[in-house]
């Protein structure tokens, strides 16, 4: 959907308004199920005093909890809408952002702005909240995309280029569009001072996740400790080797990683931390070492 | 402020302000004159407001004569000037009929007019102006004030009693008198010698004072010790000292002393404060210890009665101050005054103050001893926009910042550099700070153009205001400053910035050589090509100090760098951030620091050797490869490095640096807003124009319909950029200037038509089309020669080469093409270094 600035205003607005009514439902809903929780409770306390399960409480018992699991769902509904509303006014965003950029008006951003953005982003990245039993999706935290998957114009990559002394380098870069003839991706490095356009074949292109996983319902979908991954080194739009120290115990916590750095005595680089949108595992050994 | 002044009789008479048409100077008396005991003590209350209301009468009376009719003031004028007739020696025109019983002949003629023949040497009067006649009225207005100035001295002399000022009178009277007849300025010179007279000066040795024994003190009673000695400073500013006949002198060479000491004093402080055609000093500010041991022990008996006399004039918690507190300071500074050696009058007194102090001193304890009109300029341009500089507060940047809350975070730290100006500075929260703003406007006396205040106010409110603080900008501030991060950071707490070093003669506490280490292995990391040892020497050396951001106590970047006190400079030895906190706004955030901090040293300049990685963040940083220190005061005592480039930044200390940014992003803010508002005012549609498709190529600016409404004025006023550099009075810097476009216009593609005159022999006919050929080799000889004083001169050769071509070459060619781009060109890099008007 392509947006003038006023139509993707428009539409953001009405979105905020949207997300204004839901999280006012959400606050009725959460009251009522409240009060059929408390209804479960007395239930509870009341067949305790009676040190048995009468029938008519029996009954009682399965239809309030009927209820409650009735409300949970609705609740979860609610919540459920609010994030995707939240997620339309990312896209549209985004959306006007690629336009934007297609347009040549690229609006010309310092490194400590683009630094700051690139951490912000990792930090609202979407958190995947699957339903009961439901695995963790690929792209979301260290689930691997699928080996078909291709990824979507203005998706962050990770890519490897050539530098300019043939060094190869894994930069954060974005995709500019995908290439079905020639099986190629072209993508722009994310630095602007760079002002590199490459075509890339896919294996050197990595897509990043594109969503954070929680480490308290999806551990499965985090790098164990000790495991080697390629990170972005911080305050850099490179990513480079890098040893898991820590898991990130939240879902807003980072990974803590050793980078690999000969410049440092015993070869690593103090803890550093890395977002979990910017951990990645790269099958081979092409990246390079901070100096 | 002190109202509390010393007796402060006025010497100078007061005018009346009869509009007969002529220079009477009123008989009024005025009070006694300047025998000090006489005029102090009780009498000293309303002194003050009679000296204040003398000098406003003066000035009053100038004003008023300033006004006059041309003629009048030729009138005026030929008491006081040489007959221009051959051979005449008469140097006044006296009037025909003497007056009954005047005893100031010279200063009544209701009737003069330019026939009436001198008294003296019967010349008509016009022969006495004759030669005024091409003066500048600025000039006529410059002779007229010594006249008004010349009799108010010769009252004062004819009222005053003692024999010796008498004289001193007697003596300025004829100068001025002399300067009018030679139309020239006054200068005293002679024996009395040129202020200063004495060094360190009193201000200064007060000002040590100050800081050798109230340094220790906690920020709020500082501040009362402070407010003391300006105090102090003020009333000796001010103070009518005795004659020296009036003293009792213990030896010959006190008298002596006192005498000179006491000439000086009336010749260039005294009149002067009211003859302000004569070169005025603070008396604090050209006299020492002598005088102040002179008169000390007198000053303090009568300002202590004076206080005692008004004790129930004063408002409470000005008795406390002026009762309790004044009686101290005074008794502690006459123990130093008389001690046999005192560290207050060493030249080379160095007490570092406590940091909270810092900032204060160096911007305010100045402002107290110079005179009113110098502080004012001295707080300069740079904050005028948002807060007029008071008395109270001098320096008033900080009012801008974000960072009200620093007086509280930081008040136990020890030396961090953060709070320093704001520190003491901010009394109040920011909501108080605005309406204290809007006094303070008031005081100042505000130029034709400037803006309303209400105006200002109300915008100040709306870039404030909280609407304008969230939405998507909050989230993604793009935009913001570079350094705002970080200051942000400095305010919660998470970063400070410390100047530590080692010392091989004091304690280094355990902290600062952790610091240093970790200062060491940062700079050993980020900079790999230098040597591990060379930087740990350096890092180490006591000379050395470096500027320290802390982190989770731990050191994540730094500036170190050795001041060379005696050269006025300091050189950047190494600057690093370490690389996963880079790109935060810590490396600007640290330079605008060490600026800071420098300042509060009085350096002004900044040298290092940038490699060519570094090359850029100087420049960011305000630093230039264009050095404007001399070799001599640099060379042997800067490292030099092989391949690095010498760079070189000037700081200007009316600037706080960590508030820079802000300051001038608000500034920006404040000119956007108004001009929406003049958008508002004058929107209106006009209908494009369509003389281009008729044919026509150019129509002149200001026939654009509309664009007058906009505020747009014709080229007579350049822009301001323009403006600085036309009246850049340095030739030099012009010079550089215009060598470099010169030289990036020859390397322009399109620049090979142009480099040479054109040749005969290759184009036979061309100078029958060309009268006035131009071409850039001769450009740059012109340049060598100097010829191009303005930048006039130079745009209008530059734009004849092209008028030429597009003369000669039919629009199709090569030639025409080349003329254009490189005159696009040519432009552009013009307008970049504000060199072009449009």
């Amino acid at each position: 959907m392509a947006f003038s600035a006023d139509a993707a205003a428009f539409q953001v607005q009405e979105r905020l308004k949207g997300l204004y009514r839901l999280v006012h439902d959400i606050e009725e809903e959460r009251i009522r199920s409240e009060h059929n929780l408390n209804n479960i409770t007395k239930a509870h306390e009341k067949i305790n005093q009676e040190e048995k399960v009468s029938p008519y409480y029996q009954q009682k018992l399965k239809g309030l909890y009927s209820a409650a699991v009735a409300d949970a769902e609705q609740e979860e509904e609610l919540i459920r809408s609010a994030l995707t509303k939240v997620n339309e006014i990312r896209s549209i965003r985004n959306e006007r952002r690629i336009q934007a950029r297609n347009a040549g008006n690229k609006e010309t951003i310092r490194r400590g702005a683009l630094m700051k953005m690139l951490q912000s982003s990792a930090q609202t990245l979407p958190l995947w909240v699957g339903k009961l039993g439901e695995k963790a999706p690929a792209l979301c935290g260290a689930v691997p995309a699928e080996p078909t998957y291709i990824a979507k114009m203005g998706d962050m990559v990770a890519a490897l280029v050539k530098g300019a002394e043939e060094e190869e380098n894994w930069i954060l870069a974005e995709v500019v569009q995908f290439n079905a003839a020639t099986n190629k991706y072209e993508v722009d490095d994310i630095d602007e001072e760079q002002k590199d356009r490459h075509i890339l074949s896919r294996r050197r292109v990595v897509p990043l996740p594109l969503m954070r996983a929680n480490p308290e319902t999806d551990p499965h979908a985090l790098f164990p400790k000790g495991s080697i991954v390629m990170a972005l080194y911080p305050q850099t739009t490179c990513f480079y080797k890098a040893i898991v120290n820590q898991l990130p115990t939240s879902s807003t916590e980072e990974y803590e990683v050793l980078f690999e750095d000969p410049s440092y005595a015993d070869g690593y680089s103090p803890p550093l931390t890395v977002a979990q949108r910017y951990v990645i595992s790269i099958k081979d050994k092409k990246g390079k070492s901070q100096t | 402020m002190s109202q509390l002044s010393g007796s402060t009789s006025e010497v100078g008479p007061s005018s009346s302000q009869s509009d007969d048409g002529t220079s009477r100077i009123p008989p009024q008396p005025p009070p006694p004159s300047s025998s000090g005991v006489s005029s102090s003590g009780s009498a000293a209350a309303a002194d003050q407001s009679s000296r204040q209301s003398n000098l406003q009468r003066i000035q009053q009376r100038k004003q008023q004569v300033y006004n006059w009719p041309h003629n009048k003031k030729l009138l005026k004028l030929a008491i006081y000037s040489a007959c221009q007739a051959d051979e005449c020696k008469c140097n006044g025109w006296k009037t025909p009929i003497p007056p009954a019983k005047s005893p100031r002949v010279e200063v009544s003629q209701p009737l003069a007019s330019f026939t009436d023949p001198c008294r003296s040497c019967t010349h008509v009067l016009e022969t006495h102006v004759s030669h005024l006649a091409p003066l500048s009225e600025e000039e006529v207005n410059r002779l007229l004030g010594m006249v008004v100035d010349v009799e108010n001295i010769f009252m004062s002399m004819h009222r005053e009693e003692d024999a010796d000022t008498k004289r001193v009178y007697y003596y300025l009277f004829k100068l001025l008198r002399k300067c009018i007849l030679t139309m020239t300025r006054p200068t005293i010179e002679g024996p009395l010698g040129q202020p200063p007279f004495e060094r360190p000066s009193i201000a200064k040795a007060i000002t040590n004072f100050v800081l050798y024994k109230f340094g220790h003190l906690a920020q709020r009673e500082w501040q009362t010790m402070y407010d003391l000695a300006k105090m102090f400073l003020h009333c000796l500013n001010h103070w009518n000292f005795e004659t020296p006949s009036a003293r009792r002198h213990v030896t010959a060479e006190e008298v002596s002393a006192y005498k000179i000491n006491y000439t000086r004093w009336l010749v260039f402080c005294h009149v002067p404060a009211f003859c302000d055609s004569l070169p005025h000093f603070e008396t604090t500010l050209v006299f020492g210890r002598t005088l102040l041991r002179a008169v000390f022990r007198s000053v303090y008996r009568q300002l202590m009665d004076k206080c005692h006399n008004e004790r129930d004039r004063m408002p409470p918690e000005k008795r406390v101050l002026v009762l309790t507190h004044f009686p101290r300071f005074l008794s502690l500074l006459e123990e130093e005054i008389y001690a046999q050696s005192s560290p207050i009058w060493d030249p080379e007194f160095k007490q570092v103050p406590p940091s909270h102090l810092q900032a204060s001193l160096e911007t305010k304890l100045p402002a107290a001893s110079v005179t009113t009109a110098s502080s004012l300029r001295r707080s300069g341009e740079f904050e005028k926009l948002t807060v007029p500089p008071s008395d109270k507060d001098n320096f008033t940047t900080v009012n801008l910042s974000p960072g009200f809350g620093k007086k509280q975070l930081r008040e136990g730290g020890t030396a961090s550099l953060g709070e320093k100006r704001a520190a003491s500075v901010i009394p109040e929260g920011p909501a108080s700070c605005r309406q204290s703003d809007a006094k303070k406007r008031r005081l100042v006396p505000e130029p034709m153009e400037d803006l309303p205040e209400a105006t200002v106010v109300e915008i100040i409110a709306t870039i404030d205001s909280p609407p304008n603080m969230v939405g998507p900008e909050a989230v993604f501030p793009e935009n913001a400053p570079r350094d705002e991060t970080a200051k942000q950071e400095e305010l919660r707490g998470i970063i400070s910035f410390h100047v530590v070093g080692n010392s091989l003669t004091s304690a280094v506490s355990k902290q600062t050589m952790l610091w240093l280490i970790g200062l060491q292995n940062v700079f050993s990391h980020q900079l790999p090509r230098m040597p591990k040892e060379y930087i740990s020497r350096l890092v180490f050396d006591p000379k050395h100090k470096t500027l320290a951001l802390i982190k989770d106590n731990r050191p994540i970047g730094g500036i170190c760098f050795r001041t060379f006190m005696t050269q006025g400079f300091t050189e950047i030895v190494f600057c690093a951030v370490t690389s996963n906190e880079q790109v935060k706004g810590y490396g600007t955030h640290l330079m605008n620091h060490l600026k800071d901090y420098h300042i509060g040293h009085n350096i002004y300049h900044f040298l290092t050797f940038a490699d060519e990685f570094a090359i850029g963040y100087f420049k960011k940083q305000g630093f230039s490869k264009d050095i404007k220190l001399a070799r001599t005061i640099y060379q042997g005592f800067i490292k030099d490095y092989e391949g690095a480039t010498l760079m070189h930044c000037e700081l200007d200390p009316r600037i706080v640096y960590t508030e820079f940014i802000a300051v001038v992003r608000k500034q920006k803010e404040v000119v956007k807003k108004l001009i929406e508002m003049r958008q508002q005012e004058v929107q209106k549609v006009h209908p494009g124009l369509t003389c281009f498709r008729e044919g026509v190529r150019g129509i002149p600016v200001e026939s654009i319909p509309g664009i007058r409404e906009t505020g747009w004025r014709p080229v007579a006023r350049a822009t301001r950029v323009a403006r600085v550099t036309e009246e850049c009075n340095d030739p030099d810097t012009l010079l550089t200037t215009l060598k470099n476009v010169l030289t990036t216009v020859k390397n322009h593609t399109a620049a090979w038509p142009f480099l040479k005159p054109v040749d005969k022999n290759e184009v036979p006919d061309y100078y029958d089309h060309i009268k006035y050929p131009m071409d850039l080799k001769t450009m740059g000889d012109r340049l060598k020669a100097r010829y191009y004083t303005t930048r006039r001169l130079f745009i209008a050769d530059m734009t004849r080469i092209f008028s030429n071509c597009r003369l000669y070459n039919s629009p199709d060619t090569e030639y025409y093409r080349c003329a254009n781009a490189l005159e696009k060109y040519f432009q552009t890099r013009m307008r970049e270094l504000g060199l072009w008007d449009k």
